[in-house]
């Protein structure tokens, strides 16, 4: 059997995930909300990369920074890793939605 | 007898606590022990355990405790989740959203709420099951006691920490003020944290649901 290295997959890697799982969906564990402040954001990134569930989106041009907030479970590393302060953490039934 | 009946049992009296993951989970079990040792010190039969498959360790994560208080021998006694609560207790506000707290309640049942929110504006968050519930119960629990974290106890081993020392004991205080489901004096000589209790007791503010569906 000869296979080019370059066809044989990496060890230990799945197919990225396609759909939602439903029992998966952790949005709901979220006590505290994360929260914004653009102006003082400088785009440094620290919050996107120190996520642990991937739930920040980079600022686009046309938008700043997001969250998914279907999927924060609001452990606040984000708050915490931000050099300027850019983002509060809110109690989520401050929020009606 | 159908499936649906086959488990009902007319003195049993269901108790469904949820909590956040490692936070609140030894104070979501400690209302269920706390009640339910009171309860079997004024006699009745009892049971308090915890949901299995809701993994506590999960920082956050909604998990539930439950006991049940009967008159009579339990029968049902393998039944592992409180199907139909008569009493649902919340240490933290926020399950009131996004989280179906009140699935399967019994009519006329009773929904404790650790908070300092008024139960008028938590009651626009709850969406399902609101039609069954009689009353809603506030008490500012955080306030009179902190959440002991720990895990000592979550799989069914010894639990260190001792019964009702953080901010349970206001939880179950308040919810024998609401439903005088035991005795307080028992529930006293249970708890750790007596001060904490007794102060519940006084402030816990019981609202019926009839008075808020007309206002909002």
């Amino acid at each position: 059997m000869t296979v080019h290295f370059s066809k044989v997959p990496f060890a230990g890697t799945v197919p990225s995930p396609q759909t939602e799982n439903e029992g998966m969906i952790t949005g709901n564990w979220r006590t505290r909300r994360p929260i914004l402040d653009a102006d003082k954001c400088t785009d440094c990134q620290i919050c996107w990369i120190s996520c642990p569930d991937s739930c920040v989106n980079l600022s686009t041009a046309n938008s700043s920074l997001t969250f998914n907030l279907k999927y924060c479970k609001g452990c606040g590393i984000c708050n915490e890793v931000c050099p300027v302060g850019a983002i509060s953490l809110v109690p989520e039934l401050d929020f009606e939605d | 007898m159908t499936s649906e009946k086959l488990f009902e049992e007319s003195g049993l009296k269901q108790v469904t606590v949820w909590a956040r993951g490692v936070y609140e989970n030894k104070e979501a079990r400690d209302v269920v022990v706390a009640l339910t040792e009171a309860a079997a010190k004024e006699g009745k039969y009892v049971q308090a355990w915890e949901n299995y498959v809701d993994l506590p360790d999960r920082i956050y994560v909604p998990v539930r405790a439950y006991g049940k208080i009967s008159e009579q021998e339990i029968e049902s006694r393998y039944v592992y989740e409180n199907e139909n609560p008569d009493i649902v207790a919340l240490t933290e506000e926020t399950l009131v959203k996004g989280v179906d707290i009140l699935n399967g309640i019994k009519p006329g049942a009773v929904l404790v709420v650790n908070t300092k929110r008024p139960a008028e504006y938590l009651f626009k968050f709850i969406k399902n099951g609101t039609e069954n519930l009689s009353s809603i119960v506030t008490v500012d629990a955080n306030s009179l006691a902190k959440s002991i974290i720990t895990l000592s106890g979550a799989e069914g081993a010894t639990d260190a920490s001792g019964i009702g020392k953080g901010m349970g004991a206001a939880l179950a205080a308040a919810i024998v003020k609401a439903t005088g489901i035991v005795q307080f004096e028992t529930l006293l000589q249970i708890v750790g944290n007596k001060n904490a209790a007794k102060k519940a007791f006084e402030t816990a503010k019981v609202v019926e649901v009839k008075t808020l569906i007309k206002a909002v």
